[in-house]
């Protein structure tokens, strides 16, 4: 179970964040907004990745890992890492700025009464 | 490699992201109070994720030391991860905003 950890962890920041998507325009509702933003960012920092993997500047725990390695002997969970935590301050993002434009057109109507 | 392997890209992350902002994209996020609050609540969150992957009793992850600056707060996080993830972060909100359909016309 113990190697689970990292995937679990992953799960949790997806599976907190998806009622965000319920306030305002949305993140999964545009896939391909979505796409535009993440890969061109998640691409440097795999390669920053490998980079300092293979420098040995971090590594990952064996015991928390299911084993799985992607190009660059980069664990398939912390490919994920890249898409998981853009999506993650997507949802962020779209919400708190969905709940300013609220509060700014509400206060709008105030003032005009 | 000897020192600061994780230090120096980190910091030059920021610096890229920064410049990608005010050298290419000039999207105005850093105008916006939604991106500020936004980042708040994302390194709050980030102390409690991170913090489960790099705490010394049971490490996800493992940094070699002697890359660091050493400084390791809270919960053993290295201090080199959050230019890492303010780095992540801002750089796809910035292509994010990149794409705003804008109906109203915004001050520039």
């Amino acid at each position: 179970m113990d190697r689970w950890q990292y995937l679990i962890v992953l799960g949790a920041c997806l599976f907190i964040t998806a009622p965000l998507e319920l306030l305002g325009s949305g993140v999964y509702r545009q896939p391909g907004r979505v796409a535009a933003a993440i890969w061109p960012v998640a691409a440097v920092y795999l390669i920053w990745d490998a980079i300092a993997v293979a420098a040995h500047v971090w590594s990952f725990n064996p015991r928390y890992i299911l084993g799985a390695l992607a190009p660059g002997d980069l664990p398939v969970e912390e490919v994920l890492f890249f898409v998981v935590i853009p999506l993650c301050a997507l949802l962020t993002y779209s919400a708190v700025d969905s709940m300013l434009s609220v509060l700014r057109r509400r206060f709008a109507e105030v003032k005009r009464q | 490699m000897s020192g600061l392997g994780y230090t120096a890209p980190a910091a030059l992350a920021v610096f890229a992201v920064c410049a990608l902002e005010f050298g290419i994209l000039r999207t105005g996020l850093f105008r916006r109070p939604a991106y500020w609050i936004s980042m708040v609540i994302v390194i709050g969150f980030q102390i409690l994720v991170d913090g489960w992957l790099t705490k010394l009793t049971a490490p996800i992850v493992i940094y070699d030391d002697r890359q660091t600056i050493g400084v390791r707060f809270p919960f053993d996080i290295p201090l080199e991860d959050f230019l890492f993830g303010f780095a992540l972060v801002t750089a796809v909100l910035l292509l994010w905003e990149r794409r705003r359909h804008r109906p109203e016309v915004s001050e520039q």
